[in-house]
């Protein structure tokens, strides 16, 4: 099988296709699930760990927080599914099969990289309604606010990755956008 | 600048060190500022888990057509235990040709080489180059290399995972006799990758089509190992 992920660049997956983003999952699958049976856990949590390990990984990607891939993307994927099962293992308290010698899980520190962010906050009271009601803007104010706050655009990336055509425009779009989303968390409490 | 201009920069990643100063300044002394920061770093984290929703979705998705392509094959099983039992009705010379083209795919649905879990090659670029060497050697697949510095690293100091991943070079190679006397080695001698071994032990005898000592071996993981638990159980049904 041809593999891919080898030749696979952050810029490749910062244009954020589908395809490939499906391919690289498909690819690393059976691996995880293979490296992630010693832990013991059922096989719907460790395609869940799975999963998250990926969407994490993908996030920091397009967050910037990877700038420069350090390693291969499997390794990546299995750190960070390392720290998850870990953090699972932890919270469900659970006695992990007698084979299997628990220093061998990794923790933050020794992560592939230490500045990724992990997803590990709960979302405050104000962020859950700034949620629900970003999806009640229209499409392109949810694309657009997508680009600067998700992707971290610039004004100018914008521009290029849009058909927004000035600076100014692309300002007073985003600036609509957030009164909207102001005005309507507003009206729902008052 | 003006202060929006400075929260376009910050959430861009692209303060300069200036900028930076007098963004912490007007945090600390303008409230306004202040707030519409907080409302937008949290409006970013809403957006952030907006999109995290939909690449979980997104994934459910990809599974859910990876499980009905799973199905379709256990299908095609039962389709294959009826051709089989044709064939044994055919005559013994039938029945022989059918199994024998069914090792070899047998062995290649299953086989895949170890990850790499031992030797994270990030985070170590100044301590072992040889290890480290040696690992990137193996995740790229280029075998001959990666046994070459494992023999080494073998020879300097006797880690027994060196051991497991020679074997598995020595497997990408299709040297199958070279490996499996390692991974014969590894199942006496170590405490750890005995379970991983057993499992290749397996497979290399289903590559041999030795059926008895391929089961010997699955029936002894399954038992006494949680490694390939399932997968195990499925190649022992499928060599009854």
């Amino acid at each position: 099988m041809q593999r891919v992920q080898e030749n696979i660049t952050i810029e490749d997956l910062k244009q954020g296709s589908d395809l490939l983003f499906k391919k690289i999952y498909e690819e690393n699958r059976d691996k995880f699930i293979n490296f992630a049976r010693k832990y013991n856990l059922p096989q719907e949590d460790i395609i869940d760990v799975y999963q998250d390990a990926y969407i994490i990984f993908y996030n920091n990607v397009m967050q910037g927080k990877i700038e420069k891939f350090t390693s291969s993307i499997s390794t990546y994927l299995f750190s960070i599914g390392k720290y998850l099962i870990y953090d699972k293992l932890k919270k469900n308290n659970k006695t992990i099969n007698p084979d299997f010698d628990l220093s061998l899980i990794k923790k933050k520190e020794e992560l592939v990289d230490s500045d990724l962010d992990l997803n590990e906050e709960e979302l405050t009271t104000e962020q859950i309604l700034l949620k629900k009601y970003f999806v009640s803007l229209g499409k392109k104010c949810q694309e657009l606010l997508s680009l600067f706050y998700y992707r971290g655009y610039t004004i100018k990336e914008i521009i290029e990755a849009s058909e927004y055509k000035s600076e100014n425009v692309v300002k007073s779009a985003k600036s609509r956008c957030l009164k909207t989303l102001k005005e309507r968390i507003n009206n729902s409490n008052g | 600048m003006d202060n929006q201009e400075l929260l376009y920069h910050y959430f861009s990643n692209s303060l300069t060190s200036e900028q930076e100063i007098l963004f912490q300044n007007l945090l600390e002394t303008d409230a306004k500022f202040k707030a519409q920061f907080e409302f937008e770093k949290d409006l970013k984290e809403a957006v952030k888990s907006h999109e995290t929703d939909n690449l979980k979705a997104k994934l459910q998705e990809v599974e859910s057509g990876i499980n009905s392509k799973q199905k379709k094959s256990i299908f095609n099983y039962s389709n294959l235990a009826i051709a089989a039992s044709i064939a044994v009705l055919i005559g013994w010379f039938g029945y022989s040709t059918f199994f024998s083209t069914n090792y070899t795919s047998l062995y290649e649905d299953n086989y895949n080489e170890y990850p790499n879990t031992v030797f994270t090659i990030t985070r170590s670029e100044d301590q072992n180059s040889l290890e480290r060497e040696a690992f990137v050697a193996y995740e790229a697949k280029n075998y001959q290399t990666a046994l070459n510095t494992f023999e080494v690293l073998s020879e300097e100091s006797p880690k027994d995972y060196i051991r497991f991943y020679k074997a598995q070079s020595y497997l990408g190679l299709e040297d199958n006799e070279k490996a499996k006397t390692l991974f014969k080695q590894i199942t006496k001698e170590h405490q750890n990758f005995v379970a991983e071994s057993t499992w290749y032990l397996a497979l290399i005898a289903i590559k041999e089509k030795d059926k008895t000592q391929a089961r010997t071996y699955l029936e002894n993981l399954v038992v006494n190992y949680d490694y390939n638990k399932d997968k195990a159980q499925e190649l022992l049904e499928a060599l009854n």
